[in-house]
């Protein structure tokens, strides 16, 4: 059966509609399950935190240790990723400068000095990492700007999200 | 050195500073409680649902399964051992292989913001088994013991036994060998030592103040002093109605990250049986790069002991300047150091009497066997007296934390 030039339109329409679609979803990032740039970290926290952007050094007190709570007197719960995950090569590097020797003595250290009580906790996957910090008044953590979904609070740093020029976790 | 006689007017005057001292250390004792109590009032936590990363000591290997939610009180233990070998040409301490310290650390969250640090050592006596009755092989410490209430960033109040924070190495390294490049403490830090009061037993706030980038921290304290051995605290009473004061403030910046520059004051009166009384004022300063490419660590202090019924006064000097460097190559397993201490005490001094003077230097090299292990071999040189021949000898020591 020979098609009508009614239905052609038809088909025009919704490839174009298509097209756009595809468009915008390139050019939005951190809104839906997968957007974001694949390589770049980003800081999540819990919806509570109120907080939207830090700078470099806030960061790195926050890793470390030397900031432990929120405006408003939260405390901070600090969940990263095991060993060998991109994100927290990322962290160790970019935001500490340290490796994973230096990394694990500072915090062995920390607590024996009794700066810290507790050590950041390891969560496993990027999902455990986005349900915990979901439940966990004061959580913050690190989850690859890919895994990112719209119901998690991403913090910019310095002024910046995951995908945009000079951003500094990648 | 100057003597002077009997002074009723300054005996006064330094009992009633004494009274307005104790007073304003009770006061500000309760005050450090008080703005801490609310905080000890929270009880409820974020679930830990994950391990902990170094309480457990290792990411990998020690985490346990998961807790599912957070239960007080939560003790934690962790340890650090040592085991050394010396050869020396002169003893000043123990002779071929030692056991060092067995030091056990345990910390207690009691609610998210109340918290308890212990810190035990075991040291091998050298006089084991003598005497009646006969003595024990190790001698039993606290050597920490802190209860800590974390109102903020900005505040927290703990009380207990510390080591004294007039002094970066005192409190960066405590008894875990493993954590110090070296193997041996700059002797004006010495455990046991007396140049500068290694222990404090009362209260300390400490915090950050908002300084933007300059992340200004401050600790002060009030506390009991030395004790009638000076080389150690009060730990069951002060030994004089007047207590001691440490004020420690420092500055890590965020544009040098890594560095660390600070000072402290400390104020004492020390009380020896058959001597006079003395005032103590420590004035210390460091100033630490705390990255191991390179790591440099310099410190001074300078502590003076005024008599205070009389015009003898007198002052002593130390400083040690330590560098290490990780080396790039191998694994970054090896880091050779290097340190040059000096320590000079005024001959009229009575309260420091029996501290030699010290020109010393270490050479050394750690190697990190595993992350939680090193092996260290270093060499030291020392000499007591100028002209005299120095005190050499070779050291090492395998030391670990678990």
């Amino acid at each position: 059966m020979a098609q009508g030039p009614r239905h052609r339109t038809r088909s025009r329409l919704t490839a174009a509609a298509l097209g756009v679609l595809c468009v915008l979803a390139s050019l939005t990032p951190l809104t839906a399950q997968g957007s974001g740039v694949e390589g770049d970290v980003a800081v999540v926290v819990n919806t509570d935190v109120p907080i939207d952007n830090l700078t470099l050094g806030d960061l790195r007190r926050l890793v470390l240790g030397d900031k432990a709570f929120w405006p408003g007197s939260v405390r901070v719960t600090l969940l990263i990723r095991a060993p060998i995950a991109h994100e927290r090569d990322v962290i160790l590097k970019v935001v500490c400068q340290m490796t994973e020797a230096q990394f694990r003595q500072h915090w062995i250290a920390r607590v024996f000095r009794a700066d810290s009580a507790v050590a950041p906790k390891i969560v496993y996957s990027a999902q455990s990492a986005a349900e915990l910090t979901a439940q966990t008044p004061g959580a913050i953590t690190f989850i690859d700007a890919s895994q990112v979904s719209k119901n998690m609070k991403v913090v910019k740093i310095d002024g910046k999200l995951p995908g945009e020029n000079g951003y500094l976790l990648r | 050195m100057h003597e002077g006689g009997y002074n009723p007017p300054a005996l006064m005057a330094a009992q009633f500073c004494a009274r307005i001292s104790r007073q304003l250390a009770l006061v500000s004792a309760l005050w450090l409680g008080l703005a801490a109590f609310p905080a000890a009032q929270q009880t409820q936590g974020p679930p830990q649902s994950t391990a902990d990363a170094a309480s457990a000591h290792a990411q990998d290997t020690h985490a346990g399964p998961p807790a599912t939610s957070a239960e007080y009180p939560s003790l934690h233990l962790a340890g650090f051992g040592n085991i050394d070998f010396a050869d020396q040409d002169k003893a000043e301490g123990a002779r071929g292989f030692s056991e060092g310290q067995f030091v056990l650390h345990l910390v207690s969250s009691l609610s998210p913001q109340v918290n308890v640090f212990g810190e035990l050592s075991l040291t091998p006596r050298a006089d084991a088994g003598t005497g009646s009755p006969a003595a024990t092989g190790f001698n039993a410490e606290v050597e920490r013991f802190i209860i800590k209430f974390d109102q903020s960033d900005q505040l927290k109040v703990s009380f207990g036994r510390y080591h004294t924070p007039i002094n970066w190495w005192n409190t960066a390294f405590h008894h875990g060998q493993w954590l110090q490049t070296t193997i041996s403490r700059p002797e004006m830090v010495q455990f046991g030592g007396k140049f500068i009061p290694v222990h404090f037993v009362g209260a300390l706030a400490e915090g950050a103040f908002p300084s933007g980038g300059w992340n200004l921290n401050y600790q002060v304290g009030v506390g009991n002093g030395r004790g009638n051995v000076i080389s150690r605290g009060g730990d069951a009473g002060d030994n004089n109605a007047t207590p001691a004061w440490v004020l420690n403030l420092f500055s890590k910046p965020d544009l040098a990250f890594g560095l660390q520059v600070g000072g402290s004051l400390y104020l004492d009166k020390i009380s020896l049986v058959g001597q006079p009384e003395f005032r103590e004022r420590i004035v210390a300063g460091h100033i630490v790069w705390q990255h191991e490419d390179p790591e440099l660590i310099a410190e001074i202090a300078s502590v003076r002991h005024e008599q205070i019924v009389g015009t003898l006064t007198t002052s002593n000097l130390a400083y040690y300047v330590q560098a290490a460097y990780r080396l790039p190559a191998f694994n970054r397993l090896w880091k050779p150091y290097y340190r040059f201490e000096h320590i000079d005490i005024d001959s009229t001094d009575t309260v420091f009497a029996g501290i030699p003077n010290l020109d010393g230097s270490t050479l050394g090299v750690r190697y990190d066997i595993s992350t939680y292990a090193a092996l260290k071999t270093e060499g030291r040189w020392r000499q007591r007296v100028s002209g005299q021949a120095s005190m050499n000898g070779w050291f090492f020591q395998v030391s670990f934390t678990f």
